[in-house]
């Protein structure tokens, strides 16, 4: 009986053993690299096929079914209970945090040749290496911001189309023409403006006009600033708030996009990544996609996601050929099908700006903003950024929509300071 | 082979008191066993999560690190400094003043024009009850498009009656009364439970209360509300409690906004704990805003419980 105990136990401990973690495989043997992203079921699909192509003795690649809703708190659970496959989707927030706290492999070293540093955008290496100088993840793909137009709107109004050196003022004027026409509540919903992140875009106009951006880095920050170019950005933008051409804050714009297609909002501040659903639905309006406005000289929102790998995965070198092979080769195979976002190593952009060859607009915008010599981030990257938020809905949000003054800035911008020197 | 006896088996007819003594013991045992997956489950579900989320509160922990004592710290953070938390313990009680009352005497009326016979009665009994068993999250979203300002059903039908619209969800001042208005359709829950009390009202009461020349109010007043008060206090109690843990409205159709005008406290518990990908969650501070709940649970329910008790009819007459 005892015997048969003990045996039942280790039965149970072998069963126990085989299901739980990712194993990955011995060092030496067949390795198994397991892969999450937060792509739609579609995307995924795509990347499979992609990755079923890889070929390389004892290396099978297993992409995770993972449902693309709720990613954080998967990927958050996953972290907490040590179980997170060899490489995952992240953001440069997630990547910066994750390296702080020694929980990512440093891929920096592993960087050379064909694959090496110098053949990604420069802006995103720059953003995604910490202070200290690691690399917690590769940046795969960028995340480019703009405003998108319903040209229709515009022409019907008779109110120049947006285009490349258009100006903060000309977009205020253009919105409050275009405001209360066919069916528009707003001329302009800017939910990158008047949202949790709206004082990181303000920067745009700040620094484009020569002023200085809302904070000096958004991964290692030293200090927040509204000088006088910022504030007079942020009047002209509570100016449009008051006249009721600019969404408020608090508008939902979760359903902004399809109010677009509609036609019923003709001008929205958004990402390319727009662009790929209206390739496969397609707006009832004629549309484009601009630059963002600026004062004096061009400025941008930087943003990109990559790819990160937890510390301990077993197999590090099989997992970096696979790293490796996404970014050099699945998104040849997926962005022709899904032209989402432009690789941020830039020998793979070619099949993205092919796809998006019926919307040269998107195209033109792209490039332009991914060879901008002024870019702004688009959020803080720390562990307190939450509080930051937090910060932003009790003083500034109000600021915007006229509740309180504009001379409450520094107010606000002192308690952020406050956040950053005690480090939350 | 029957080891386990139940309390009334005794050998020999349980004349012995030594036999009585073995049965007592080894009856205990069994009851204890009995209880024992009860007892196992509260522990390992409630017990040890109670105790663990109090030492989380004392402490920083993102979850990704070892926790880090840091006393008081969050508590303090949380009165003191927190933009967010006053807001959000003031949308919990406004939510709480409007939501509770409302859904009583809306359930009070409609478990009253239930409880009545007419044709009918049982389909009207049905749909009323019918918001209840519906998914939750499905109506809510489906709320989320009729209040839509732009396009919503709502402003639409307002616009066609020729009536005043509003923002709605969209709107610092009405998001609140929105919310409520949404968390109403389930009043259904609340209308079954005062039917059961009313149907339980003994008639002749009222028709005694007839005979004395007593009219509809009056014998609402004073047979109907007396008679039914202990279910108006269990309603209280339960409205209230599921008022302050309000959660799956306000996620879906505000995410706690405008501003912090829909920022329930559990929906801020949540989103310190699980906050948005590329935020690190603050497990310490949520730990510490769940004891906050959990106290304001417990002393709102007490007073109610202290209030109401005043009024609340009991039948303690002897026999």
């Amino acid at each position: 009986m005892k015997t048969k105990l003990i045996g039942a136990a280790l039965a149970c401990a072998g069963l126990l053993t085989a299901c739980g973690g990712s194993d990955s495989g011995a060092a030496d043997g067949p390795v198994t690299v397991t892969v999450m992203t937060w792509e739609s079921t579609q995307t995924n699909a795509v990347i499979k096929k992609a990755l079923a192509e890889f070929k390389e003795p004892n290396i099978t690649v297993e992409l995770l079914d993972t449902p693309s809703g709720q990613y954080g708190d998967k990927l958050s659970s996953l972290t907490q209970a040590k179980k997170l496959p060899d490489l995952f989707w992240c953001g440069n927030d997630t990547e910066q945090q994750y390296t702080q706290q020694g929980l990512l492999v440093d891929w920096s070293p592993k960087l050379s040749g064909e694959f090496g540093a110098d053949k990604f955008v420069a802006s995103a290496i720059k953003n995604w290496t910490t202070a200290d100088g690691q690399l917690g993840g590769l940046p795969s793909l960028m995340n480019t911001y703009g405003v998108w137009y319903n040209a229709d709107a515009f022409t019907a109004a008779g109110v120049p189309i947006p285009k490349s050196g258009w100006t903060w003022d000309e977009m205020y004027a253009a919105a409050q023409k275009l405001t209360g026409k066919g069916g528009a509540k707003y001329g302009l919903v800017a939910d990158q403006l008047t949202g949790p992140d709206g004082p990181f875009t303000m920067s745009m106009y700040a620094v484009s006009a020569g002023g200085a951006p809302f904070t000096d880095d958004v991964n290692h920050p030293t200090k927040a600033e509204a000088d006088a170019k910022y504030t007079e950005g942020v009047q002209k933008l509570v100016d449009a708030v008051k006249n009721g051409s600019v969404a408020p804050p608090g508008y939902d714009a979760s359903n902004a996009q399809s109010l677009f297609a509609a036609g019923k909002v003709p001008m929205m501040f958004g990402g390319q990544w727009l662009a790929a659903g209206f390739q496969v639905d397609k707006p009832k309006v004629k549309y484009g996609f601009a630059p963002f406005p600026q004062v004096t000289t061009p400025a941008t929102l930087y943003d990109s996601v990559g790819i990160c790998t937890p510390q301990y995965t077993k197999n590090q070198d099989a997992t970096f050929k696979v790293l490796e092979y996404i970014n050099t080769k699945v998104w040849d195979a997926v962005l022709p099908e899904s032209p989402v976002a432009p690789p941020a190593y830039t020998p793979a952009q070619a099949k993205y700006f092919g796809a998006l060859a019926e919307q040269p607009t998107v195209v033109d915008t792209v490039k332009a903003d991914l060879a901008m010599e002024k870019t702004v981030g688009v959020r803080f990257t720390t562990q307190w950024a939450q509080q930051v938020g937090d910060l932003t809905t009790a003083d500034y949000q109000p600021i915007l929509a006229g509740k309180k003054p504009v001379t409450d800035l520094p107010a606000y911008i002192e308690k952020i300071n406050g956040l950053i020197k005690s480090g939350g | 082979m029957n080891r386990w006896r139940l309390p009334f088996q005794r050998e020999n007819g349980g004349r012995s008191r030594n036999t009585l003594s073995r049965g007592a013991g080894s009856d205990t045992l069994a009851a204890y066993l009995f209880i024992a997956p009860a007892i196992i489950g509260f522990t390992v579900f409630v017990g040890y999560p109670l105790i663990r989320s109090f030492y989380l509160a004392l402490t920083k922990y993102n979850g990704l690190t070892d926790p880090v004592f840091v006393g008081l710290g969050n508590f303090r953070r949380l009165f003191t400094t927190d933009p967010a938390f006053w807001p959000a313990l003031r949308a919990t009680g406004y939510l709480v003043v409007l939501y509770v009352p409302l859904s009583l005497i809306l359930g009070l009326a409609l478990a009253m024009f239930c409880n009545q016979r007419f044709r009918g009665v049982r389909i009207v009994r049905t749909l009323s009850y019918l918001p209840v068993v519906l998914p939750a999250v499905a109506t809510i979203t489906l709320w989320k498009f009729i209040l839509n300002p732009q396009v919503g059903l709502l402003n639409t039908i307002l616009e066609r009656l020729g009536l005043p619209t509003s923002l709605w969800l969209q709107s610092p001042t009405m998001a609140m009364p929105s919310v409520v208005l949404m968390m109403l359709w389930g009043v259904g829950g609340t209308m079954i439970i005062f039917l059961a009390a009313l149907q339980a009202v003994p008639t002749e009461l009222y028709e005694a209360a007839k005979v004395d020349g007593a009219g509809p109010w009056s014998a609402f007043l004073r047979i109907t509300i007396p008679t039914i008060s202990p279910i108006i206090l269990l309603q209280v109690i339960l409205q209230t409690t599921a008022a302050l843990q309000t959660f799956n409205q306000p996620k879906i159709l505000t995410n706690g906004g405008p501003g912090f005008s829909t920022n329930v406290l559990m929906l801020s518990i949540y989103n310190n704990g699980f906050p948005n990908l590329g935020r690190v969650p603050q497990l310490g501070y949520a730990s510490a805003q769940v004891w906050v709940l959990f106290i304001v649970i417990i002393a709102v329910i007490a007073l109610a419980a202290k209030f109401t008790s005043l009024w609340t009819y009991s039948d303690n007459t002897p026999d």
